[in-house]
């Protein structure tokens, strides 16, 4: 017990004087989280779009305006002509345009804006032909009644998005700490050192995941936090399952650091190759993006990474989508037994003397 | 200038033949360029988007023309399925069994939607034709009020909100189909409408071809960030350096022969991006000409200085890798390459001003025609020109060559 406690605290001294691992580990979430959530508008409402309409001089603009009023998500802002319409969609204070001669409607995209105007112009689909039914006096006889049956507090793209990071960050925290760690302490032949002492192996590994649980479990509450602070997001965490699954998820990850760490000596080699998986993993694993966009072979790749289920399962613990409570279970017992099944099987032939 | 070719040429040896190099500098841009382009330039275009949506008719099936339900579900069906074989539908249409209880199909559905397993329940409501009939028949327009059609989706899912869009879409078709038919709505005097793009713009632009130009300044500047560090300080660190300067060799011609390798890597990396945007996604945006040329080799330069620049500021190759890793995001994602950086907040909008990337995507991208571009030609070149200076006045200044004693 006395020599696991010493290893803890050299385990803890570690971490905190490895300014690099520090920044990874509190700082690059949190960095996630704020660039990606302003850049898809998570101060200011995804939802909103700016438009902005050009009038011939004589022509009536007011059933057009109470159309893209009853769209609900437009704000309005009029020019005197195309060129200033053009130079503030140039600029980015204008999202897509319309103009209007009292005959034909035309709207105006920027064609740099590729990710956004497929929902320009769904708007303006909308806005053309309800605009159509009103000029003929008419109104429609068939609308859609949305109905949103998720949980309530999750109505944000960006509530999707947050518990995604969280899961992709304690999937790196778990990767590099095993990989990057063993293999710099075997490069530094800090391993031969220790195994020549009375200490079990098992116990290197228990202090290593015990300060790493700790110290991913911190930085996930620290990203969460900032989350609903500078975002305005709400999070009903079931604060027993989001304990459970982070230590869960952080300690499987471990075991796939594990098995990186066994397949290469230096420590960058480590790094390097569970920045690749992570990195890799982080753009097909539906994190930002809908999977339902994906081709369908990329689909069933996302369905083979443990980042997706990660992924949903965090999105579950912190109540931002629904689960069966069996799936979430089975996600996270999973985790726990690739954990137990690859870290100490597999660090048993990691922690050992380095023969060359 | 034999010197010079041969440091270029080991400049060159040494990045290939790190496997790591060759995944961040080539394979990891191609990867990116593979992955965005496959899941964007399909957005929209159906016959790779796929929405699982259950759909329920909850009245009778009557027949005739005035059966407006039995119209929906025919619409839903028609985009169900591919448009050209081996095509994805739009939608997977779920539907109860003939003897299966309505209710509580949609309470099943709504469950898969909450699980995330579908997109979005649609519900045509008993009374749906009955309702449509007297809406139609009424004085004057018809109330929409009473003929929805439920939609039950999931506000926080993406994919949810996409296809509950597409619904509304479609439904929006149907309606003035039902108009025409029974002479509400006169599509002779329908308003036409047209498109207009900005710029020099003929058409809407491939996702490719707003993406190719960004992920080569991405693969450069990566190039820069990390290669640029990573060559000099390891060389310092292992002294090699100070190998070279016991040889005829002197700084200025080292350099000239570093940054001929790097103006060389570049030249690679640019080579396999066009050839996997041009010929696997059919990018056509024409980079044979002298602006774009102009601005990839103010793109390399640039980055070349600013690896010099992160160089002088490490002492360790460790330290110079880490200031890489943590400029490298925030620099990427701030510099407009994947996404457009207006309304930022004051912080991040620093960012973004002061950023190379920004300049030189927006002046690669205006000189390729892709954007109208947010800055003046002479910002585009004169902030990526400070940075090479004011990262050259600070790299001669800091910079050591050799390791200290």
């Amino acid at each position: 017990m006395r020599s696991f406690k010493a290893l803890l605290h050299a385990e803890l001294m570690t971490v905190l004087r490895d300014k690099a691992t520090l920044v990874f580990t509190f700082i690059f979430p949190v960095l996630f989280i704020l660039i990606f959530g302003f850049l898809m508008g998570g101060d200011t409402g995804a939802q909103t779009a700016h438009v902005g309409l050009v009038v011939s001089s004589g022509v009536s603009s007011e059933a057009l305006e109470q159309v893209i009023a009853d769209v609900g998500t437009l704000d309005v802002a009029h020019y005197a002509d195309q060129t200033l319409l053009e130079d503030a969609m140039g600029d980015q204070k204008v999202d897509f345009g319309i103009l209007w001669d009292g005959n034909k409607l035309s709207f105006i995209y920027d064609p740099g804006r590729v990710q956004d105007n497929y929902t320009f112009q769904e708007l303006a689909q909308g806005i053309g032909a309800a605009f159509s039914l009103r000029y003929q006096d008419v109104s429609p006889v068939l609308s859609i009644d949305k109905i949103h049956i998720g949980k309530a507090a999750a109505t944000d793209w960006f509530n999707l998005v947050v518990p995604g990071i969280l899961a992709f960050s304690i999937l790196s925290a778990g990767l590099f700490a095993i990989s990057g760690h063993l293999t710099a302490m075997k490069e530094r032949k800090l391993l031969d050192r220790l195994i020549v002492t009375p200490m079990r192996p098992v116990m290197l590994l228990a202090a290593i995941a015990s300060i790493r649980l700790a110290i991913v479990y911190i930085s996930t509450l620290l990203t969460l936090f900032i989350a609903i602070a500078v975002l305005h997001l709400t999070f009903p965490v079931n604060w027993f399952l989001y304990t459970v699954f982070v230590a869960a998820a952080a300690f499987g990850s471990m075991g796939f650091g594990t098995a990186i760490a066994l397949l290469v000596r230096r420590p960058s080699s480590a790094s390097n190759i569970a920045n690749i998986l992570s990195m890799v993993m982080m753009f097909l694993a539906g994190i930002y993006f809908p999977m339902e966009i994906m081709p369908s072979y990329m689909r069933m790749i996302s369905k083979g990474l443990p980042l997706t289920y990660m992924a949903e399962a965090m999105r579950f613990a912190t109540g931002v989508t629904d689960m069966s409570l069996a799936r979430f279970w089975a996600i996270t017992i999973g985790l726990v037994v690739s954990g137990l099944v690859l870290f100490p099987f597999l660090a048993r032939y990691v922690v050992r003397a380095d023969r060359n | 200038m034999k010197g010079i070719l041969l440091i270029a040429r080991v400049h060159l040896i040494t990045a290939f033949r790190e496997r790591v190099t060759l995944f961040w500098f080539l394979l990891f841009p191609m990867f990116l360029l593979v992955v965005l382009t496959l899941i964007f330039s399909g957005l929209g275009n159906g016959g790779s988007t796929n929405f699982s949506v259950a759909i329920v008719n909850m009245g009778p099936s009557t027949g005739g023309a005035t059966d407006f339900a039995a119209l929906v579900e025919s619409v839903f069906d028609r985009a169900a399925t591919p448009s050209e074989p081996g095509k994805e539908p739009l939608f997977s249409l779920v539907k109860p069994a003939p003897d299966e209880d309505k209710d509580a199909f949609i309470e099943r559905e709504q469950k898969a939607v909450r699980l995330g397993n579908l997109a979005a329940v649609v519900v045509i409501p008993p009374d749906f034709n009955q309702q449509l009939m007297q809406s139609i028949a009424g004085t004057g327009a018809g109330d929409a009020s009473v003929n929805k059609i439920v939609v039950y989706q999931d506000e926080a899912n993406a994919g949810s909100q996409m296809a509950t869009s597409i619904i509304k879409q479609i439904i929006s078709g149907i309606d003035r189909e039902i108009l025409a038919r029974t002479g509400k709505f006169d599509e002779q005097k329908d308003i036409p409408t047209d498109t207009i793009w900005i710029g020099n713009a003929s058409g809407e632009l491939p996702y490719v071809d707003f993406l190719l130009p960004g992920i080569i300044l991405m693969g450069f500047f990566v190039t820069g960030l990390f290669g640029v560090p990573g060559a000099i300080l390891f060389a310092r660190d292992r002294q090699i350096l100070r190998r070279y300067w016991v040889t005829p060799l002197t700084t200025p011609r080292y350099l000239a022969g570093f940054a001929l390798g790097h103006v060389g890597l570049c030249v690679v990396q640019f080579f396999f991006l066009y050839i996997l945007g041009r010929f696997a996604f059919g990018a056509s945006v024409n980079f044979a000409q002298p602006a774009p040329i102009l601005f990839l080799l103010l793109g390399s330069v640039t980055f070349l200085a600013f690896g010099f620049f992160i160089a002088s500021l490490a002492k360790t190759p460790n330290a110079g890798m880490a200031i890489a890793n943590i400029l490298n995001m925030p620099m990427m994602f701030l510099g407009g390459l994947f996404f457009p950086v207006g309304g930022l907040p004051l912080v991040l909008r620093i960012i973004v001003f002061i950023n190379p990337l920004t300049y030189l995507s927006d002046g690669l991208r205006m000189s390729l025609g892709v954007e109208a571009g947010t800055f003046s030609l002479p910002m585009t070149v004169g902030v990526p020109l400070a940075w090479i200076l004011v990262c050259v006045l600070v790299a001669s200044r800091r910079l050591k060559w050799d390791v200290e004693r």
